[in-house]
């Protein structure tokens, strides 16, 4: 056994949540004779102010040197009791903390002896592990003041623009030959009335002025290595020219891809089934009526969710489960463009709304109120049924149901057919193999917590925001940019950041470079290095997340995680059976 | 298969009289109407605004039995002026089928 | 078969354009009710019958004979009685048919409202044989086109007396020229009020109290579009009169059915039938303001209860 340790157990009573089936009292006596134990005691409430107060002063009083916390779950309480221990001085990795609420007395309502047992062996295990912490220090890494950002569309530009305010180089790197992303392509945007060419223009106007931002079209990045604040990004230029740039963070705004129908889903391929996006450049250069090959167009039918809310079934193996969330919006405010084209050229145009739910949430409301007040008709359709089109005798027919006359089925003869089309994850192998970041189900970059991290990602220093996170209005791609904005910031201007050093270690001793542990992490962490005339692996501090499938899969036990070592876990094991063995 | 009429559907859109667009088919019109019809006035009104012109000729007795009494404008949620709407559509029909202005 | 509605319509259409009223009357009809009331002939204010109460017997007749005809093969002539109708008035003849007490009646109403206006310090005249029909019926039916002929016509006999105001005597006549006139009519600018809101704001008071309950029926026009809820409640109220009031009443009073009269008869008496159950279940006497109302429920009522015009009930209150 190690050399003897100063440790201080404390067991909480949760005012009743673990005391009512846990004997915390007996638990506490339990441990009390430990050799290693030198405080044994029990609070009310041991996150409490007095309490913790009374534990620092313990701390020094007695100059414990380890401290283990029997309480509620680590989730709730771990960086209380983590402050706590800097407050007294004690090194905060050489706190252990035991759930004995959760993964105890609430599991054990039914068994009081046995709980208390079980307790017992627990606060064993969190002592056997605390005798056995190093005192440890978080990583520190320098910043650099510069940021990536992908894709030029709406998002990027914001973002790029917002960087550059705060001080920060930005370096804005777009794929195609010009910027604006699909904005260039819709029209005018709802809900307030903004062609999306001229907002591409100002956002660009002010892009070229700034002289933090330098933009590079026809770009694309091709490599990536470093860590979070200090990235090596290459860029492919036009020409086979390339770039390499040292950035602190990565700004990833990439945006969607419109769903493209399979062949006959609502007609399309046939003439007059035509995406939103060309009906609203239809709309955008017509200075009279509206003429689709040569024929005045008198009836428009719009079908709604079209590649949006699928579900499974034979013809549609992998489905868009998701709502699109910018087509209600965006069919709406084209009802009303509709309307305002029918006042100016005097020219009645009959607009169906062959929708399945109108969701124009929020202030987006009253765009449907305005289309529908406005006389466009809304037919609702049903997934079990939808409607169905044909073109026939040259006629492109809609035939449907409408639920207001009691099911009766409607024939539609339109002069076009407008699909709203859902948004798709863009392909992007390319940055994907650079970047990893991970996907959702839907196959948009995931987020770390769609409530409370909504732009960060698994990769730290690389940050999601628009359409390439999922489907947004364009609103919603703005805010989210400037979301990731904050992050940046956040991250950057400090000038450092402090990782947690319960990472994985590398024995070089042991190691043999087998590259197994380079295949299991998904976090890119290992790299291969010479040491002398040695091959070991190398754990990047800053990228390794400590989540570990790189132990288990090494044949010579030779990469551990820091806080759970093998020797700590077997420790943990030896002690929590001990009163079995006793008897 | 009743066809929608580009026709009809216009001359409604056209119209200042006929509006029943802010109507969001709650039915209360119909429970309230004292002739008990059915189409009277909320399926009636849809008719005309899908612009299912041959069903409108199939209930033209109904057009013309409205009382235009106004018991269901008076208890729209949505504030549908419903006789002022019937007597549009019999103009309408006056005028498209009846030859009487 | 039901009365063909194409050619009833037309009928009434080409007696508004050629003989300047859906039911076509003699003058000595229309105006026999004024006699010996000296009321000055035009004026700026006048009173303004409409001919409504006057057409009641007439329609009353008439509707007796066509609702003998729906449901008969004889519809089917109905066209061919529209072509005749062009050149003999066919309408004059149903109108011989009307009751001589049941005209009799509808005068004694009329002659009543205009007491009572004096009554109340009213200054007004009459157009006697010149007043016309407002277009009500063409109105609501939907023939637009001869309604604007018609309401221009009425509009300029109010120009060519001077009037400017004008007090009706009915729900139909009173919406029809003060919310439809003026959309039809360019610069229409005549007050049109009901007599029943001159009664009302003129502070007449009753000179006897009445010990009577009566059971009174909203008219759909007056309640719903012309605002005139509270003035015969009032004018009622401040007689000592107790009203019972049916469920469905004031702003949601149940028609009476009568509007159908023309077109779909028995439609009519079936709505006539399930107001006049409501009314009964409230108590008895029921009072009506409009003749249509009053005609309609009346035969409903088939005797059970006693149906009558608030005018008589005003009359005996406000003593005149
Ligand atoms: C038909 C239609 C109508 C719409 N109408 C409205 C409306 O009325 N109102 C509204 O608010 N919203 C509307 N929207 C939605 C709106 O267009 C989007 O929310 C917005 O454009 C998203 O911007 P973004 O920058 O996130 O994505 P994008 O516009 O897709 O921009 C992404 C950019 O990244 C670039 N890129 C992609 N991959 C790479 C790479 N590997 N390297 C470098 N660059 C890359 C792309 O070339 C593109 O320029 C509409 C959308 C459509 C399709
Ligand atoms: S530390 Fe946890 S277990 Fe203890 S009182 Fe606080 S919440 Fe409850
Ligand atoms: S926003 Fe509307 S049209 Fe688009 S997927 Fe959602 S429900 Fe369907
Ligand atoms: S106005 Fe016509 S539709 Fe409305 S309640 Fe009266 S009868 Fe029915
Ligand atoms: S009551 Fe009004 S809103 Fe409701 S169905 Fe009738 S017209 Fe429409």
């Amino acid at each position: 056994m190690a050399q003897k340790r100063r440790i201080g157990v404390y067991v909480c009573y949760c005012g009743g949540n673990i005391s009512d089936y846990v004997n915390v009292e007996e638990v506490a006596e339990a441990v009390r004779n430990d050799p290693n134990v030198i405080v044994s005691k029990t609070h009310m409430f041991t996150c409490s102010d007095a309490a913790q107060q009374e534990i620092i002063d313990e701390i020094q009083a007695e100059k414990l040197d380890g401290l283990v916390i029997a309480s509620c779950s680590p989730k709730l309480h771990m960086f209380t009791f983590r402050g706590m221990s800097k407050r007294a001085d004690l090194n905060q990795y050489q706190y252990v903390h035991v759930n004995l609420r959760e993964q105890c007395s609430w599991v054990h309502t039914n068994d009081k002896t046995g709980a208390t047992k079980k307790g017992i062996s627990m606060v064993r295990a969190g002592i056997a592990k605390c005798v056995l912490t190093v005192p440890l220090n978080a990583i520190r890494i320098e910043t650099k003041p510069r940021v990536l950002v992908v894709g030029a569309g709406v998002s990027g530009m914001r973002a790029a623009i917002s960087l550059a305010d705060m001080g920060l180089a930005v370096f804005l790197i777009e794929r195609e030959a010009e910027v604006g992303g699909w904005a260039l392509q819709t029209g005018k945007m709802g809900p307030e009335a903004q062609e999306g060419t001229d907002v591409v223009a100002k956002l660009l106007a002010r892009i070229n002025q700034h002289e933090n931002i330098m933009l590079h079209t026809q770009a694309e990045v091709i490599g990536k290595s470093g860590n979070i604040g200090d990235f090596n990004v290459s860029v492919r230029l036009p020409g086979d020219e390339s770039l390499s740039l040292n950035v602190g963070a990565i700004v990833v705004t990439t945006g969607f891809e419109p769903y493209t129908p399979e062949p006959d889903e609502f007609g399309w391929n046939a003439p007059g089934v035509i995406p939103l996006k060309d009906f609203r450049q239809m709309l955008a250069e017509t200075d009279g009526s509206l003429v689709y090959n040569g024929k005045p167009v008198r009836d428009v039918a719009f079908i709604y969710c079209v590649g949006s809310r699928q579900s499974k079934s034979e013809s549609c193996t992998e489905p868009n489960t998701y709502c699109s969330r910018y087509c209600c919006m965006a069919t709406t405010y084209t009802a009303t463009l509709l309307h305002d084209l029918e006042k100016k050229t005097g020219q009645p145009v009959n607009q169906y709304h062959l929708y399945r739910d109108v969701r124009t949430y929020g202030a987006l409301e009253p765009l449907y109120e305005k289309a529908r007040t406005g006389g466009a008709i809304f037919l609702r359709w049903d997934p079990s049924d939808p409607p169905k089109v044909s073109t026939e005798a040259g006629q492109l027919t809609v035939k449907a149901k409408d639920h207001l006359l009691d099911g009766e089925e409607l024939e539609i003869g339109a002069d076009l057919v407008v699909l709203a089309t859902g948004m798709r994850p863009r392909e992007n192998a390319t940055l994907n193999d650079v970047l990893k970041i991970p996907e959702s189900k839907d196959g948009f970059y995931n987020e770390i917590h769609l409530k409370l991290r909504p732009v960060e990602t698994m990769i730290d220093g690389v940050f999601i925001a628009g359409t390439a996170q999922g489907p947004k209005t364009l609103a919603e791609s703005v805010a989210s940019a400037l979301a990731a904005v904050a992050k940046t910031g956040g991250l950057l201007m400090k000038g450092y950041v402090d990782l947690e050093p319960l990472i994985a270690k590398v024995d070089p001793d042991k190691c043999i470079w087998c590259g197994e542990c380079l295949k299991a992490c998904p976090y890119g962490a290992i790299e291969k290095i010479n040491v002398g005339e040695k091959e070991i692996a190398f754990v990047i501090e800053s990228m390794c997340k400590g989540a570990g499938p790189c132990v288990p899969v090494c044949p010579h036990d030779a990469i551990e995680i820091e806080g759970f070592r093998d020797d700590q876990i077997v420790a943990m094991i030896d002690a929590s059976i001990k009163e079995l063995e006793e008897k | 298969m009743p066809k929608v009429s580009s026709k009809l559907a216009a001359a409604v859109k056209c119209s200042e009289e006929f509006n029943a667009d802010a109507c969001m088919h709650c039915g209360t019109c119909t429970a309230v109407c004292p002739m008990g019809y059915e189409i009277l006035p909320r399926k009636l009104f849809r008719y005309v605004q899908v612009g299912l012109e041959d069903k409108v000729k199939e209930n033209i007795s109904s057009i013309y039995s409205c009382l235009l009494c106004g018991m269901c404008s008076e208890n729209c949620p949505a504030e549908v002026n419903i006789p002022e709407n019937i007597r549009f559509l019999r103009k309408y029909i006056n005028e498209n089928e009846f030859n009487l202005s | 078969m039901p009365l063909p509605t194409k050619d009833i319509l037309g009928i009434l259409a080409d007696n508004l354009n050629q003989r300047k009223s859906v039911l076509p009357m003699s003058e000595a009809k229309t105006t026999r009710w004024a006699k010996g009331l000296d009321l000055p002939m035009g004026g700026k204010t006048i009173i303004y019958t409409g001919h409504m109460y006057q057409l009641i017997p007439v329609i009353d007749a008439m509707a007796g004979q066509m609702s003998k005809l729906e449901d008969t093969p004889i519809t089917k002539m109905m066209g061919l009685g529209r072509f005749a109708n062009k050149f003999v008035n066919m309408t004059f003849f149903m109108g011989l048919l009307a009751s001589k007490t049941e005209q009799a009646d509808y005068d004694r109403m009329l002659r009543n409202i205009a007491l009572l206006l004096k009554k109340a310090g009213v200054d007004f005249g009459y157009l006697y044989g010149e007043e016309m029909y407002s277009g009500a019926l063409v109105y609501d039916e939907g023939i637009d086109g001869s309604f604007a002929k018609h309401a221009q016509r009425v509009c300029d006999l109010f120009k060519k007396h001077g009037v400017t105001k004008v007090i009706t005597v009915d729900p139909h006549t009173t919406h029809t020229l003060r919310t439809a006139y003026p959309q039809f009519v360019d610069g229409f600018d005549v007050e049109v009020k009901s007599y029943l809101e001159v009664l009302a704001e003129s502070g007449l008071e009753p000179t006897q109290q009445l010990d009577e309950a009566l059971t009174l029926h909203d008219s759909c026009l007056y309640a719903r579009q012309e605002g005139v809820v509270d003035q015969p409640r009032e004018l009622l109220g401040k007689a000592g009169v107790k009203m019972n009031e049916p469920d469905l009443c004031r702003k949601n009073t149940h028609c009476c059915g009568g509007p159908l009269e023309s077109l779909f008869p028995a439609e009519s008496h079936r709505i006539a039938g399930n107001r006049i159950d409501q009314l009964k279940e409230a108590g008895e006497n029921i009072t009506t303001m409009c003749p249509i109302c009053l005609v309609g429920l009346r035969k409903a009522a088939k005797g059970t209860v006693q149906v009558n015009d608030i005018s008589d009930t005003l009359a005996k209150a406000y003593g005149v």
